[in-house]
């Protein structure tokens, strides 16, 4: 176990314009599961690479229970990596490919032994220690690579998008217990995805990164009600949030439509341009609101998704699953005081 | 024929024949086959003549079938042409060059797959530019350089001009295989606590071995079958190989005008049969090695 951090980290590939990981600083707690979450491209594998040694920082240190790993070779910096291919040895039984960490470590075979059957009990996959990894499937694959990493006993996780090749249901039950299997552990782990929910429902904490820069950390609820910059805001929540061009008039802010809504207190009252951001649930359908038009109900069976026209603004509106208005039928709108976002349209930051 | 139980059924999973020619008329039926069989009888014929001729006491220089068969030949090129010595030189010669160049060959082609380096492009491209030599322009260089090294007559000198003659091609090959081997493997077995150089022989390796199959085939086969360059550096009667041999045994063996073709052929036999071997051993890691070569691993 283990805390981690990351001090002003940079790294820059050959014959790219922007670097891939720009001053990335962040501490992260012993025994925490945090998500590195951004769009491809984003520069949260990089940063994971760099911690496991498999890229080297151009400036900027990576400390590991307050000593640098920078100057360590990959072999000996006791960090334990699942792969989104999972990298499972072909020629290797999948017994002889969780026992691989223990036998370079030189541990007795009835150590060995003993510690392979643990974490095949752990994960469920006894049966498939005869076998050869092209024999299973990908879901047991994965099993198998996570065994691999958890045999070790490392003291840090980390784990490069290991679901997205899975299949949508079996990635959420797979979730579910990847993170009761970290709870259970207690190891601190990193988790890199590009999937929004993923990085809502395992997180402790969620770092955001868009083109090398950390946009946002912090715990999921406050990513989700917070956002620091519309980066953040858009990038999480199904549907996103709907994101509206805004003026101030009278104490109030005016969309499109002509939509009158609440003014929240904001932090920096210099900003000329506006732009007001709402989560779907923070509009509600009321007698008393708005008035729009309906373009198409999304039913999800618990909810449903209301799409608008506001202007010619098109805003998505998530109700209780009793609400069905059809296609061009009059609603009015009204937006939750409390939900209401502020963000500076030059900067994207957010103000309130 | 009665067919019963799981046999009744096997009959019936056998898609009707097809006929090989559909449409023809049964006269371009009979032209087309005559031809198949003309091509083939032109191809096979040499081989025929070597394993008919190697065992009659009467060779000649066309097919026919021994008046007895014997083994007469075999025991003559053991006993009065020393065909012990080039078989042996042959198979030390041809067995150390695949071990050379296996170990070469693996070793540079994983590092121009893995290493980053600068003008890696232009490294590459002059193995290939080696590989397009014709041998012959090379000979009077590689003659002064192995007689100024005392190369000659040695089995060194043979070993080093056989891998080097395979090795740029070989070295192709193996960059392409290391290329289809995912770095991800490797990168597991480093940070499950192991060296890059013994992730290399325990993971690496072990999955590109179809390509070190092949790599190891062709440069056996090479050195195997090469004359010139042996034609060039031996002179000496222990240190020549198998090709040497039939060329002198053809020679003085009753001369140009009564060559002693029983004598040739049944060397010719023990020439082939190993390369045969060779091929039956690791033809599945062959075939496999040599489609995965066009195709990734």
């Amino acid at each position: 176990m283990a805390k981690v951090e990351y001090d002003d980290v940079w790294r820059q590939f050959v014959g790219q314009e922007r670097p891939a990981v720009a001053g990335l600083t962040l501490d992260i707690a012993d025994g925490e599961f945090l998500v590195l979450l951004g769009p491809s491209g984003c520069g949260k594998t990089t940063a994971l690479r760099m911690l496991a040694g498999l890229e080297h920082p151009d400036r900027g240190d990576i400390r590991v229970d307050g000593r640098s790993v920078v100057g360590l070779e990959p072999k000996d910096r006791d960090v334990a990596l699942v792969f989104q291919s999972y990298a499972l040895y072909p020629h290797m039984s999948v017994r002889d490919n969780i026992r691989y960490p223990l036998r370079v470590r030189g541990l007795s075979s009835a150590d060995q032994e003993r510690r392979v059957t643990r974490a095949a009990e752990l994960l469920r996959i006894e049966h498939l220690l005869p076998r050869r990894p092209g024999q299973l499937s990908g879901g047991e694959q994965q099993r198998v690579a996570l065994a691999r990493a958890i045999v070790r006993e490392p003291r840090v996780y980390l784990m490069d998008e290991p679901l997205s090749n899975l299949d949508a249901k079996l990635r959420t039950h797979t979730r579910t217990e990847l993170k009761a299997l970290q709870q259970q552990l207690g190891v601190t782990t990193i988790f890199v995805t590009h999937d929004q929910a993923e990085a809502m429902t395992m997180a402790d904490r969620i770092a955001v990164l868009d083109a090398g820069h950390l946009q946002q950390l912090g715990a999921p609820d406050d990513v989700y009600q917070h956002p620091a910059n519309l980066f953040v805001a858009q990038f999480i929540g199904s549907p996103p949030m709907n994101v509206l061009a805004a003026q101030r008039e009278d104490g109030g802010l005016v969309v499109a439509g002509g939509w009158r809504i609440p003014l929240p207190r904001l932090r920096d009252t210099g900003a000329t341009t506006l732009t007001v951001g709402l989560r779907p649930e923070a509009i509600s359908l009321t007698d008393d609101g708005h008035p729009a038009e309906v373009l198409v109900s999304e039913p999800l069976g618990s909810e449903v998704i209301v799409n608008v026209k506001l202007g010619d603004a098109l805003v998505k509106v998530r109700t209780g699953p009793d609400v069905r208005p059809q296609a061009g039928d009059h609603v009015r709108l009204r937006a939750d005081p409390a939900g209401v976002r502020v963000f500076d349209r030059d900067t994207g930051v957010a103000l309130a | 024929m009665t067919a019963i139980g799981p046999q009744a059924q096997i009959q019936v999973a056998v898609p009707p024949r097809t006929r090989p020619l559909a449409g023809g008329s049964r006269l371009e039926f009979v032209l087309m086959h005559a031809a198949f069989l003309a091509i083939a009888a032109f191809f096979l014929a040499p081989f025929v003549w070597l394993f008919t001729a190697a065992f009659d006491a009467h060779a000649q220089a066309y097919i026919r079938w021994p008046e007895q068969l014997t083994l007469d030949n075999f025991v003559q090129i053991f006993e009065r042409y020393a065909f012990a010595t080039a078989l042996q030189n042959s198979l030390f010669v041809a067995v150390s060059t695949m071990l050379l160049t296996v170990c070469v060959v693996s070793l540079a082609g994983y590092s121009l797959s893995r290493i980053e380096l600068r003008h890696k492009a232009w490294i590459t491209y002059a193995i290939l530019l080696l590989q397009t030599m014709p041998l012959s322009a090379t000979m009077v260089p590689i003659y002064g350089l192995a007689r100024e090294l005392g190369l000659r007559n040695s089995y060194l000198g043979l070993i080093l001009i056989h891998s080097a003659i395979e090795l740029p091609f070989l070295v192709w090959l193996m960059k392409g295989f290391f290329d289809s081997v995912p770095r991800h493997l490797e990168e597991a077995a480093w940070l499950d606590g192991r060296t890059k150089f013994r992730a290399l022989f325990e993971i690496v390796l072990p999955v590109a071995r179809p390509g070190i199959a092949v790599a190891a085939g062709l440069s056996f086969l090479s050195a195997w079958a090469e004359v010139l360059m042996v034609l060039i550096l031996v002179d000496q009667q222990g240190m020549k190989t198998i090709p040497l041999a039939f060329y002198e045994t053809f020679r003085t063996a009753g001369g140009y005008t009564e060559v002693q073709y029983g004598l040739v052929a049944a060397m010719g036999v023990l020439y082939v049969l190993p390369v045969m071997a060779v091929f039956f051993a690791t033809r599945r890691l062959m075939v496999r090695g040599l489609m995965a070569s066009t195709r990734g691993l």
